[in-house]
């Protein structure tokens, strides 16, 4: 009896692409920009759980994409992970990963736990070995306490008190660095958050817009979208823009008459059936 | 599995045009413990008896209504290890319609997923079909729903319905009691009073497991000690 269907194809990541696209770029391609979410992201440890925080800027280049993008993403009740690097791999990594904790916690009857979440994307991260470019910062409150976790495209973690990631990072942490202590109160957590995201809102070319936070404790989490709106729209006139005839200079003019194409003729025959 | 020597269907026709293996499969889930489901006006309640082989089993332990999604449950009649592998697959199928539409799955759309999986093994290789009917209840955007899916995979949409080993006498003691605009706490102590009818031995909280849904959209199973409140109040 012999081989009625080819062989399932084999698992894994193909790098065939990979090499193609290196040999392309060293020929002279320009690579289209993808959208990066430029980004300051940051989360902290405070003494009933984690706060994390991010920017609302998505870039394109030099181009704002999106002026209010949501960088927090949802993985379970109790654990959110913000995300830099490319928009789509952040979105669709934590969208998988939520999915899968979500199967798992029918699986078990039990919430899920932040290590869960980190082992599910470090490992999926690895095996992309740095292809899918997603650099995170996970938090959450389970039953083992509150945890902050980085996670780099590569697939390596940090666990943390307190993290930065993303282009504005440097400026977030600078904050961090000189303000941070062990047991600070919710209004501290949120306020210091607040403080080094507006610091890359600032001083980063790739974060921008508002505030957003996200406050994890036990059994209760707070997403505090657009937290601060320090950068409001103060241009718009009420009053509307008038534009008088005339206004506008013309350089020249060209009129095209359309002929008509087709010639409508009256009677005939009937059409065959 | 397309490949091996066996890949050919272990359920085939009869001269009378009936699948045999089904017809067995159906046997076996009318020798199953008795569950039920009632379908009120604003809400959802199934229910089974949970008979445990013996005294010594922790009944904390087992859990015969299951969640597929935080909207839609899941009861069975039959066969327990069965059932658990569907709802494992309609679990995984739930997540990759979200996934993909970013919409919960609509009850309608999950229970053509599972009977589907149901029909596939009536035909494929070297399987036999499943040993139990579900009864699917759960309440969406188009109201309250209750189905029940039979190991050929054939699914209907019900009001009200039973199965296992009492079924004849239930559906006649539904029949009777259903009425269109039950509320959910009546339907309740129908689907109690249902089961009394033909349990052996003395009903509690912890023989019989039941699970509701109401207009809030949570899916959640009764603690033993709710079961015993609502007991009472029938009485």
């Amino acid at each position: 009896m012999g081989r009625m269907t080819e062989l399932p194809t084999k698992g894994g990541f193909s790098f065939d692409l990979c090499t193609r696209n290196d040999m392309l770029l060293k020929n002279g391609l320009q690579m289209p920009p993808f959208r990066k979410t430029g980004t300051t992201i940051v989360g902290l440890v405070f003494q009933d759980g984690v706060v994390l925080g991010a920017d609302t800027r998505a870039t394109e280049g030099p181009i704002v994409a999106d002026k209010n993008c949501e960088k927090i993403h949802f993985m379970a009740p109790n654990i959110y992970c913000c995300g830099a690097g490319t928009a789509a791999d952040t979105e669709a990594v934590t969208d998988m990963v939520s999915s899968q904790l979500q199967l798992h916690r029918y699986a078990t009857g039990r919430e899920s736990r932040v290590v869960t979440a980190l082992t599910l994307l470090k490992s999926h991260l690895f095996s992309y070995q740095g292809h899918v470019s997603a650099a995170l910062v996970l938090g959450g409150f389970d039953v083992t306490g509150p945890h902050l976790h980085t996670v780099y495209p590569h697939g390596s973690t940090d666990t943390l008190p307190f993290a930065t990631m993303g282009s504005g990072s440097l400026a977030a942490m600078s904050v961090f660095e000189s303000k941070y202590r062990e047991g600070l109160t919710r209004e501290e957590g949120i306020e210091l958050v607040a403080e080094a995201i507006c610091a890359g809102i600032f001083n980063d070319l790739g974060s921008g817009s508002n505030v957003d936070v996200c406050v994890i404790t036990e059994g209760k989490t707070e997403y505090l979208r657009n937290y601060q709106l320090p950068n409001p729209r103060t241009y718009i006139s009420s009053k509307g823009y008038t534009f008088v005839k005339g206004q506008t200079e013309v350089l020249s003019t060209k009129i095209t008459s359309i002929q008509p194409k087709v010639e409508a003729v009256e009677g005939g025959d009937a059409m065959e059936e | 599995m397309g490949d091996s020597q066996y890949s050919f269907s272990l359920t085939t026709f009869s001269p009378s045009g009936k699948l045999v293996q089904i017809e067995h499969a159906l046997q076996a889930v009318g020798s199953g413990q008795t569950s039920l489901g009632i379908k009120a006006a604003n809400g959802v309640v199934v229910a089974t008896e949970k008979k445990l082989p013996s005294i010594l089993v922790d009944e904390t332990s087992v859990q015969k209504i299951q969640l597929m999604t935080p909207n839609i449950g899941v009861v069975y009649s039959g066969m327990g290890p069965d059932s658990r592998v569907l709802v494992r697959k309609s679990r995984k199928q739930a997540q990759q319609y979200f996934r993909l539409y970013k919409e919960p799955i609509p009850i309608t759309q999950l229970v053509r997923e599972t009977a589907a999986v149901m029909q596939e093994f009536t035909q494929s290789g070297g399987v036999r079909p499943f040993g139990v009917s579900l009864l699917i209840a759960g309440y969406d955007d188009n109201g309250p729903q209750l189905y029940q899916v039979d190991p050929s995979g054939s699914y209907f949409s019900w009001k009200a319905s039973a199965m296992g080993k009492n079924v004849s006498n239930a559906k006649t003691f539904l029949e009777k009691r259903y009425t269109e605009d039950m509320e959910l706490e009546d339907a309740i102590h129908t689907a109690i009073l249902t089961l009394k009818e033909g349990f052996e031995g003395q009903i509690s909280g912890k023989n019989i497991e039941i699970g509701i849904i109401g207009a809030d959209r949570k899916f959640r199973v009764l603690s033993s000690s709710e079961i015993d409140d609502y007991l009472a109040e029938v009485e």
